[in-house]
């Protein structure tokens, strides 16, 4: 009896040991036992992050969230959602246009969706050298030295809108959805940017912004705008 | 080392919840300092002055 009691007591010992040997391994980054307490921001640090980006290699469960699109339930109304997950960082207005610019981060999802409903105009890609020109004044574009850019241009009956998917030259990955001509929904799946980073979204500068810079959004759910305000 | 072991031939249960508790606290106050966004002098003197309540707390359930 003596001796099971004390198998089980260096059992119990060893476990401990190896939970403490995990966490010296892991510091400064979190033990995977603990991982699933955690919210993603700190499940995976952001040094952490970048380390592998560095290397080229990703822990397969950041993957898995990174990749991942969840559905998504549009507030009912008329209001424009935002296109992306992120942190507004401007709502800039540019003559007849508010350029309202979403970062986003690592642990944000990456598909990007329809601010409203209407009629897509064009698909175009931009952006694959270094950029002189008219768009070195945005400072969305100026902060990356060959931004490699995807322009969804939508009518709505609100006015013409546009949802700009940004990402740098070292990632260049930028998937869309939707084709010239098709009709889409509101907060539908229009694309998503597979390593990267800002989401701008063109309104007519007369739209009523229901979001101000610093604030957080999220794709298909939080409104951003709405209608056509009254001078 | 035989007063480690105790007479009884198994660890002490006295010692064995001390190395345990402290292992678990030390883990825990991991996970706490990671979710928390309290600075770490606070941090430490919170979880010390849990530390040895939990201490007293194994005293006085094996020892009382």
């Amino acid at each position: 009896m003596e001796m099971a009691i004390l198998v089980l007591q260096i059992a119990a010992l060893c476990l401990l040991a190896a939970a403490i040997l995990l966490w010296a391994l892991y510091f400064p980054h979190p033990s995977p036992l603990i991982r699933r307490w955690l919210p993603p921001r700190k499940r995976w640090p952001e040094a952490q992050v970048r380390v592998w980006l560095k290397r080229g290699k990703f822990q397969r469960a950041f993957l898995r969230h990174f990749y991942s699109d969840p559905e998504r339930v549009a507030p009912a109304g008329t209001s424009m959602v935002a296109p992306a997950d992120g942190l507004v960082t401007s709502a800039e207005v540019r003559g007849d246009v508010r350029y309202l610019v979403i970062a986003l981060s690592f642990w944000d999802m990456h598909v990007q969706r329809s601010p409203l409903a209407g009629k897509v105009v064009s698909v175009a890609a931009h952006g694959d050298d270094f950029m002189d020109g008219e768009g070195r004044e945005f400072a969305f574009l100026r902060e990356k030295h060959c931004p490699v850019q995807k322009r969804v241009v939508i009518a709505t009956e609100a006015g013409q809108i546009a949802v700009r998917l940004i990402t740098s030259i070292a990632a260049r990955r930028i998937e869309t959805w939707v084709s010239e001509g098709e009709d889409i929904g509101r907060g539908q799946r229009i694309g998503r940017i597979l390593l990267g980073s800002t989401v701008v979204l063109e309104l007519p500068a007369a739209t009523r912004l229901l979001v101000r810079p610093g604030e957080r959004v999220w794709a298909g759910q939080t409104p951003v705008a709405e209608g056509l305000a009254i001078r | 080392m035989n007063d480690f072991f105790s007479a009884s031939g198994h660890l002490d249960w006295g010692v064995f919840a001390l190395v345990v508790f402290t292992g678990l606290w030390f883990l825990l106050f991991d996970l706490v300092w990671r979710l928390s966004n309290v600075g770490i002098g606070r941090l430490v003197v919170a979880m010390s002055v849990g530390w040895v309540v939990g201490l007293g707390l194994v005293w006085l359930t094996l020892y009382r």
